[in-house]
């Protein structure tokens, strides 16, 4: 039986990878602003490898920089406090989880599909005057549960991926087939343990069900994001699917087809250059 | 030099090609201008002078042709599960339209 208890699920949370100290402070952090940047800066640039990830995300062509930032202080000063905080949590995260556990299970699609998701997110909320940092950590984490399962359990995540590919069902149905418990369940408890602002948790947890009352807006845009880029065929994989979309999630956006197309071709431009970037 | 270009054999070169930095001979001398349009004299010309290759810009290269059977196919593959008679899922409908227009490159009236 693969089926997951609770506990089993607690459990295998508290034995994840854990992200370095200065990430973890950054991430439950995420939506308070008296912070101490200039230690910030110090503490991250002793991690050498995510301050050169960092650094590549922070000189891509998605934050058109006239000048090439060369250290974390600097990247403050240009882009701002909260956007680079945002890309030393996405550098240190797409980095933290063991890859190749579990077979059938697609490690760099997986990161494919949450980084493009990032990009799409950001750009809707520009276009609604949304944080657009909080919505690009809420589009790479959106799917953040998944990780947890096949890292925990990667035996019964196997199972869950043969149990999808025979159904041709989606990823939910088919970890709630196998597991009895589902990847919103596995995200929401790593947002707990990793200590997620109650925003990030709410679209972590609402991500499928943006019409429950109380979903949060989050939760519709990382919705519409995370449709947008199955529909955009981003990762290539063969049995992509795109999923329902929420017409209450769809209304809420307000945008109309010319923006749409825009708003297409700038999720993939940018889907380019930083999976180019982080799946180095 | 910034343009694309590529370093052509004069043989290889015809004229009604455009040069994309100055041709020089052996002692430094500019003999033809960045930008010049080649014709048959010029060439001609070149190789008494011991030129052999030529840097020849290079044409943005033309987007590459959708095959929109193709597309339309995938299309229909990914977007398997949305029914285009489910008027309750007009949601997905219109996304799939918009996709569909994306990827076909059809025109749209903002």
């Amino acid at each position: 039986m693969n089926r997951l208890t609770p506990e089993q699920l607690a459990a295998g949370v508290q034995d994840l990878p854990s992200l370095p100290a200065i990430v973890m402070e950054l991430l439950s952090s995420i939506e308070q602003e008296d912070i101490d940047i200039s230690v910030l800066a110090k503490k991250v640039s002793y991690d050498q490898a995510l301050t050169a990830k960092t650094l590549r995300l922070a000189n891509s062509s998605s934050f058109g920089l006239q000048v090439k930032v060369t250290t974390i202080q600097q990247a403050i000063t240009f882009l701002g406090f909260q956007t680079t905080r945002n890309l030393i949590t996405t550098a240190a995260i797409t980095g933290c989880f063991p890859s190749g556990r579990c077979p059938g299970f697609r490690d760099k699609a997986f990161w494919r599909h949450s980084i493009a998701t990032a990009a799409c997110a950001r750009a809707l909320a520009r276009r609604m005057r949304f944080n657009q940092d909080i919505a690009f950590t809420a589009g790479l984490l959106h799917d953040i549960g998944r990780l947890v399962l096949v890292t925990a359990h990667p035996e019964a995540y196997g199972a869950v991926v043969q149990w999808r590919a025979q159904h041709d069902a989606d990823w939910q149905a088919a970890e709630q087939a196998v597991l009895g418990i589902d990847h919103v369940d596995a995200g929401v408890a790593l947002a707990d343990h990793w200590n997620f602002s109650g925003t990030m948790r709410q679209a972590i947890a609402y991500h499928h069900a943006p019409d429950v009352h109380g979903a949060g807006f989050l939760a519709a845009i990382v919705h519409v994001a995370n449709a947008i880029v199955h529909a955009l065929d981003l990762t290539a994989e063969d049995d992509e699917l795109v999923p329902r979309v929420s017409s209450v999630a769809w209304d809420a956006m307000r945008l109309n087809e010319e923006a749409y197309l825009h708003l297409f071709r700038e999720t993939e431009l940018q889907f380019g250059e930083m999976s180019a970037i982080l799946m180095a | 030099m910034s343009a694309p270009y590529q370093l052509t054999p004069l043989a290889e070169t015809r004229p009604g090609m455009v040069l994309s930095d100055v041709v020089r001979d052996g002692k430094g001398n500019v003999l033809l201008a960045q930008g010049l349009v080649l014709t048959e004299t010029m060439l001609g010309s070149l190789a008494r002078h011991g030129v052999d290759m030529l840097p020849i810009l290079q044409a943005e290269p033309a987007p590459p042709p959708i095959d929109p059977e193709a597309i339309q196919c995938r299309l229909d593959h990914v977007f398997r599960k949305q029914d285009r008679d489910d008027l309750g899922d007009w949601a997905t409908g219109i996304l799939r339209r918009y996709v569909e227009d994306y990827r076909l490159q059809r025109e749209v009236n903002a």
